[in-house]
């Protein structure tokens, strides 16, 4: 039975995370009045990909052969611990979101260390970028996990599940977990997925060599990524409980408010993507030092009891 | 006076069994990795008496945390710092040893001095030196003089630990020692500080006070911000690993100091896992951090050069020596499955489930020491991406790099046996936990049959009820079966023709090593982003042949080290200043010299005329 | 003061010959003090340990031990005879100047040294009460007798001086021993005399050394050894 759920969410996983991508582009689009590619268009861009031969560097060892696989295992074992049909995840006896912050940087490490690996500029500079972005993320991350942990008790990810009372210390903590899955899932105003310019990319630079099925491996993992940290945002801004009845009408509206609440943050992510611009690296240790500040209050608001 | 004479000499209880058991696992691969560090080196006499101070070096370490009586325990610390300082300079024909060597031997004589004072006032109250009279003497001491020894503990254990402002001596001696011996010093020698500081403050002093905990708990986490900062802009591999043995024991600091502070709230259950996380993050530094100094030892003697500037793609030539120190490099980074990513996250829940036990603004201080400690996890990963990214991969980037070869079996099994630890001691969390429990409960001498925090032998929970559990085996499983997944994925879609290639090079023809990414450029954004502390400067040089054409550029940076300069410099100036004014008294005249002895001789008889 | 003369006066009478040598001891130990050129400080110190000989021999009669007669035939034939025959060689070798450096001029030498006496006689009644007037007197310049070498030392400027300074001292050891306790064990006589002995002679060698080297023998200024 466990085996059954595992398998439905990775593949339900798999299946929609590059639809969710897409989504957000189009919105973007949407939003700069412009048609733009199709919703589908990651899937298209996926297929190509994994039908295209790749291309090694000379200078690349193992390292660089085997990181497309290990950053896939981390992005999904990750996406295994995260509960999605509403009953605690299949493998809450793996870890917690401690673990999940650690297991992410299993992924980053080893995509830092292919990028060093080729011996390019532009993957030196992006591994240098992205280290540093992640260990000014990782403080805030911790305290907004403390807040939460004060709230609920336990850092178990099960626990906000079902209805909880939103109180202020959990809508500042989102906000504060919104902004960080903007910085590690390398949207504006931290990154910039669109460009190939070496002033502007962190995330993109360290996959510049990568191509064909490698790079597919790698961009699935990171439209997973980005899936996780919204269904995690969405558990705590809008608490959703197990469906009220098992009629049809109750379990379509119930599904409905389910993906809706999804919707919410993919639109808030297109909108803040349009509204500002990238910063620049060292002002991207300012707007994390907020975050940090953020969840600095998050934790005494939850010590407060608000 | 008789009472030196103990009656009991030798102590074995968990806690000592637990650290001999430390000792045993670091020195055992480094000797055997000493046979092949040492044969081209040095001649066979150097040899023989490089292995006869490793012996009493090893015993010494052994009896230190073995023994049962101060007196025996102030002999053996000696004999150890004293052997230390031999192998520190045991190259002597470098300059730099004999330098680092000198300020080792200083800074860990005055931790001794500042032990033999603590000792003292305790052998005033016990009237002896054995542990467990003193364990009965010290129920009884009053508060202040409690407090004064401590302090005098903390400075004594605190200089041979490296606690940020008495570190100065690691980044000096670790690299100068032959590696092997770096890899004992670092991995072991200052455990035993640690060893020193549970022992005597929390065994037999008695935790009372809650500020001892808390001012640990500071300085443990200065230490570690201190150490992984520093270590970030170094690019020497020995000393990069020396600042990372400040930052690791700060993070036992920060176990240790909680275990303190919760004992002294009467928080026992607490206080026992904080101090298990503690002893677990020690045990596992001590085999990654002799890991990664045995791999830096062996990129030293391949290639002739500690510098990472000079090296470069190693994982070809060396691939062995390129595997183990990843393993090491994703133990110390907290990556999981490995043993670094246990102790670490057994820390943060140390913090966590702390804070549900506290009052209000300590729940606070908690969780951002908590913050601080995934930072500091976080910049060690970066640095360790710098450290292995550009030693090992790219292209070398000198002569030394190119011509490096794997090095001999010895050195390889030395390694190898801690990269397996490593691994193991991640699986194994659970039963090592079983294992821990005991320890801890013997080192706090609190009941602990009661007091469970594994679910099964797979399964790592904290606190029943909560709901937290960590299970490492599964999560190794899962990573390397979706990693399998992902794999037969890439096969089934994707694998059609690669074709190998130069790297990208944006139209460039010439790309060569001189384009890679160098670790100062690695560190450049912690540079700037951590400026206030570092405080670096630049150094430029620019030759030009005409306005336009600039012929060359040269660019130096350095950081300034600010407790070399704010602290240590202004003292030693201080001294030396006293001396000097001091010296007037000695012109030089031998009858001003005999009028002294008269004159004292004279206020003598007087004095004795009035008394 | 003018009681303690009254004193030794006094005593002129009871102990006439033992008050003679030590006024001679006294005497000469200030002709010491006052010297200004060597061969007088030697002709003085001379002096001073024939006094100090025919003291011991009084002793010896008094108390018939064979060793004090042996000391006191050491005391002669090395302290009277031949350490200042020694003495005159060396200065005649070193052909430097016989001017003995005076850091303070004789006379007030002199002031100092009376100085000295009172401080003594003071100490000597501080140790042994006023009663016994024989035994203050003999301790007070047993000390002065030390004192005086320690000035000799400290206020002369030539290595002779100092040589000669020690030996005063050790003469006024001596003098403290044999009135105290009626001298020291045998053999720990035979041992000073033999160290004196030696000493002067090695001494004596240095002191020519050093004039070969330097030139002089002025102590005051070798000042190299600085802190």
């Amino acid at each position: 039975m466990k085996i059954i759920l595992i398998l439905l969410q990775l593949i339900f996983f798999i299946v929609v995370a590059p639809f969710l991508s897409g989504l957000i582009t189009k919105i973007k689009n949407s939003l700069r009045m412009r048609k733009g590619q199709g919703v589908f268009q990651p899937y298209h861009n996926l297929i190509k990909l994994f039908s295209k031969g790749g291309v090694v560097s000379e200078t690349a060892s193992w390292i660089f052969k085997v990181t497309p696989f290990i950053v896939v295992s981390s992005t999904l074992t990750v996406a295994l611990l995260v509960p999605v049909f509403i009953l605690s995840s299949p493998l809450y006896r793996m870890g917690d979101f401690l673990a999940i912050i650690f297991i992410f940087a299993l992924g980053r490490f080893f995509l830092a260390l292919a990028a060093l690996d080729t011996g390019s500029s532009f993957g030196g500079m992006g591994s240098s970028r992205e280290m540093f972005i992640s260990s000014l993320v990782e403080p805030a991350l911790c305290l907004v996990v403390f807040s939460i942990f004060l709230q609920f008790g336990s850092t178990n990810i099960s626990v906000f599940n079902g209805m909880h009372p939103v109180s202020v210390s959990s809508m500042v903590g989102a906000i504060a977990l919104f902004l960080v899955a903007i910085a590690e899932t390398s949207r504006i105003p931290v990154d910039n997925q669109e460009t190939h310019l070496e002033l502007t990319m962190v995330h993109e630079a360290m996959v510049l060599e990568y191509s064909g099925a490698s790079l597919a491996l790698i961009e699935i993992a990171s439209y997973i990524k980005q899936m996780t940290w919204f269904f995690l945002i969405a558990q705590i801004i809008f608490p959703i409980a197990a469906p009220s009845s098992i009629n049809l009408t109750g379990l379509f509206s119930w599904s409905l408010w389910y993906f809706a609440r999804i919707l919410i943050i993919v639109i808030a992510v297109a909108l803040v993507e349009v509204s500002v611009a990238k910063m620049r690296l060292f002002r991207v240790a300012d707007f994390l030092g907020f975050v940090f500040v953020l969840g600095v209050i998050a934790s005494i608001c939850a010590i407060l009891g608000i | 006076m008789l009472d030196f004479l103990p009656q009991q000499l030798f102590l074995f209880d968990p806690l000592s069994l637990f650290f001999l058991f430390v000792i045993f696992i670091v020195c055992l691969p480094s000797a055997i990795y000493s046979f092949g560090y040492l044969k081209g080196e040095y001649s066979l006499g150097k040899i023989i008496l490089s292995w006869f101070l490793l012996v009493i070096f090893v015993l010494s370490m052994a009896a230190v945390v073995t023994v049962g009586n101060v007196l025996i325990f102030l002999v053996a610390w000696e004999i150890m710092s004293l052997v230390s300082y031999f192998l520190v300079v045991f190259d002597t024909t470098h300059e730099k040893s004999i330098r680092a060597g000198a300020i080792y031997i200083i800074m860990t004589h005055i931790g001794t001095a500042f032990l033999v004072a603590a000792f003292l006032v305790m052998h005033k109250y016990a009237h002896s030196f054995d542990f467990m009279a003193i364990k009965n003497a010290c129920l009884t001491m009053p508060a202040p003089t409690k407090d004064v020894v401590f302090l005098l503990l903390l400075v004594g254990f605190g200089t041979k630990a490296g606690i940020v402002p008495l570190h100065i001596w690691l980044p000096y001696a670790h690299p100068q020692a032959p590696s092997h011996i770096s890899s004992i010093m670092s991995g072991v020698m200052i455990k035993t500080a640690i060893y020193g500081i549970i022992r005597f403050v929390i065994f037999l002093l008695g935790v009372n006070s809650s500020w001892w905990g808390v001012l640990i708990l500071i300085l443990a986490v200065i230490s570690c911000l201190v150490g992984v900062i520093y270590a970030l802009m170094e690019h020497d591999i020995k000393r990069l690993l020396a600042y990372h043995s400040v930052e690791n024991i700060g993070i036992i600091l920060l176990g240790v100091g909680l275990a303190m502070f919760f004992t002294s709230l009467g928080l026992s259950y607490l206080a026992v896992f904080s101090l298990i996380a503690g002893l677990y993050h020690l045990i596992n530094h001590a085999i990654f951090k002799g890991l990664l100094f045995l791999c830096a030892g062996s990129v030293y003697k391949a290639t002739g050069t500690r510098d990472i500037e000079k090296l470069g793609g190693l994982i070809k030539t060396m691939p062995y020596t390129a595997a183990y120190f990843l393993l090491g490099a994703m133990a110390i980074s907290a990556l999981p499955p490995l043993n670094g990513f246990v102790s670490e996250w057994l820390t943060l829940q140390a913090f966590f489930l702390g804070a549900l036990n506290v009052t209000g603004g300590v729940k606070l201080f908690l969780g951002i020491c908590a913050g601080l400690l995934a930072l500091t996890s976080g910049l060690a990963a970066a640095c360790f991406v710098k450290a292995f990214g550009i030693t090992f991969l790219a292209q070398p980037r000198s002569h030394y790099a190119k011509e490096a070869k794997e090095v001999s079996l010895s050195m390889k099994a030395g390694m190898f046996l801690l990269s397996f630890l490593t691994v193991i001691f991640g699986l194994a969390a659970a039963v090592i936990m079983k294992l821990l429990v005991r320890v801890a409960g013997a080192a706090m001498g609190t009941d602990i049959s009661k007091m469970s925090f594994s679910l099964n032998n797979f399964t790592l929970s904290p606190q029943v009820g909560k709901g937290i559990y960590l299970s490492v085996p599964l999560l190794a499983l899962w990573l390397i079966v979706l990693g399998i997944a992902g794999f037969i994925l890439y096969m089934l879609l994707g694998r059609k023709k690669t074709v190998i290639y130069k790297t990208w090079d944006c139209g460039y023809y010439k790309l060569g090593p001189r384009n890679e990414y160098t670790g100062t450029a690695f560190s450049k954004p912690f540079r700037i982003a951590f400026s206030f502390f570092l405080m670096p400067y630049r150094k430029t040089e620019k030759v030009r042949e005409s306005f336009y054409h600039i012929k060359s550029f040269a660019y130096e940076t350095h950081t300034t080290f600010v407790f070399k300069k704010y602290i240590y410099e202004p003292l030693i100036a201080l001294v030396l200043k006293s001396a000097k004014f001091m010296r007037r008294i000695q012109p030089g005249s031998i009858h001003l010299y005999l009028a002294y002895i008269f004159s004292a001789l004279l206020l003598l008889i007087i004095f004795m005329h009035k008394f | 003061m003018c009681w303690g003369l009254s004193q030794v006066f006094a005593l002129f009478w009871e102990f006439s010959m033992q008050s003679i040598i030590l006024f001679g001891v006294l005497v000469s130990t200030y002709l010491m003090v006052i010297a200004k050129r060597t061969p007088a400080l030697i002709r003085s110190f001379r002096y001073q340990s024939f006094c100090l000989f025919l003291a011991t021999v009084i002793i010896a009669l008094r108390e018939h031990e064979l060793d004090l007669y042996v000391v006191a035939g050491l005391l002669f034939i090395l302290k009277v005879v031949f350490i200042p025959q020694l003495l005159y060689r060396t200065i005649k070798k070193i052909k430097a100047s016989e001017e003995l450096g005076l850091f303070i001029n004789p006379q007030l030498s002199l002031l100092w040294a009376l100085g000295f006496t009172y401080l003594s006689w003071v100490f000597a009644v501080y140790l042994i009460g006023a009663h016994d007037a024989v035994q203050v007197i003999m301790l007070a310049i047993a000390f002065f007798v030390v004192l005086a070498g320690i000035f000799l030392m400290i206020f002369r400027m030539t290595a002779l001086a100092q040589i000669i300074g020690l030996l005063v001292m050790e003469n006024g050891i001596f003098l403290l021993a044999s009135m105290v306790s009626g001298g020291m064990p045998f053999f720990v006589e035979i041992a000073i005399f033999f160290d004196v002995f030696v000493s002067v002679l090695i001494m004596g060698f240095f002191v020519y050394k050093i004039n070969k080297f330097f030139t002089h023998i002025d102590v005051n200024k070798l000042s190299r050894l600085k802190g």
